[in-house]
């Protein structure tokens, strides 16, 4: 578990490529070559767009450590959801 | 093929429904399943973790709609907690050892 947790700091920190957060074609590359299987629209820069908009909450035009955060805990939450979900179906 | 990211995040959910489903309530940790995943999965992290009191101090931040269970999304508030230490850690290491 503790190594998760260094996965998701270590892949932030190699996105940003030394700066503080991540801009808008960083934000794009991390969310393609990271993301790509669990989410949706990742081929849509429109959409990515959209998110990266949705996650900035202090509308600086870049998602910091604590915006990217928050859309690993929302990740997380809906796919463990969607498990126990279908665990649930299952049994 | 799933990325290092989606299999970090897919073990952050498998650990939390391996402790879960153990006693009591399934899909939500008690205060001994709590402790028992924080003894086992976090030990490096929280070198503190053999303090009884600890477990419940962290217990209490967790548990934000106070129903004595820690539930995925409580779990997810550690998990981010964690992460900021040790994005602070990292920082920090990296001006001691001087960034390129």
């Amino acid at each position: 578990m503790e190594s998760a947790i260094q996965t998701v700091v270590k892949t932030f920190l190699s996105s940003t490529r030394g700066k503080e957060n991540l801009d808008g074609k960083a934000f794009k590359k991390l969310i393609q070559n990271q993301l790509g299987n669990i989410m949706d629209d990742t081929n849509s820069s429109s959409a990515i767009k959209e998110m990266q908009q949705g996650l900035d909450e202090n509308s600086d035009g870049k998602v910091s450590f604590q915006e990217y955060l928050t859309l690993i805990g929302y990740l997380a939450n809906s796919l463990s959801q969607s498990k126990t979900g279908s665990n649930a179906d299952a049994s | 093929m799933p990325s290092e990211l989606e299999t970090a995040m897919e073990s952050l959910i498998k650990v939390f429904h391996r402790y879960a489903s153990k006693e009591g309530k399934t899909g939500t940790l008690n205060r001994r399943e709590l402790r028992e995943l924080m003894e086992n999965e976090l030990s490096n992290f929280l070198k503190s973790q053999k303090d009884p009191a600890a477990v419940d101090k962290i217990m209490k931040d967790l548990d934000t709609n106070g129903d004595g269970q820690v539930d995925f999304e409580e779990f997810v508030s550690l998990v981010v907690g964690l992460s900021i230490a040790c994005e602070q850690c990292y920082q920090m290491h990296m001006k001691k050892t001087g960034m390129k």
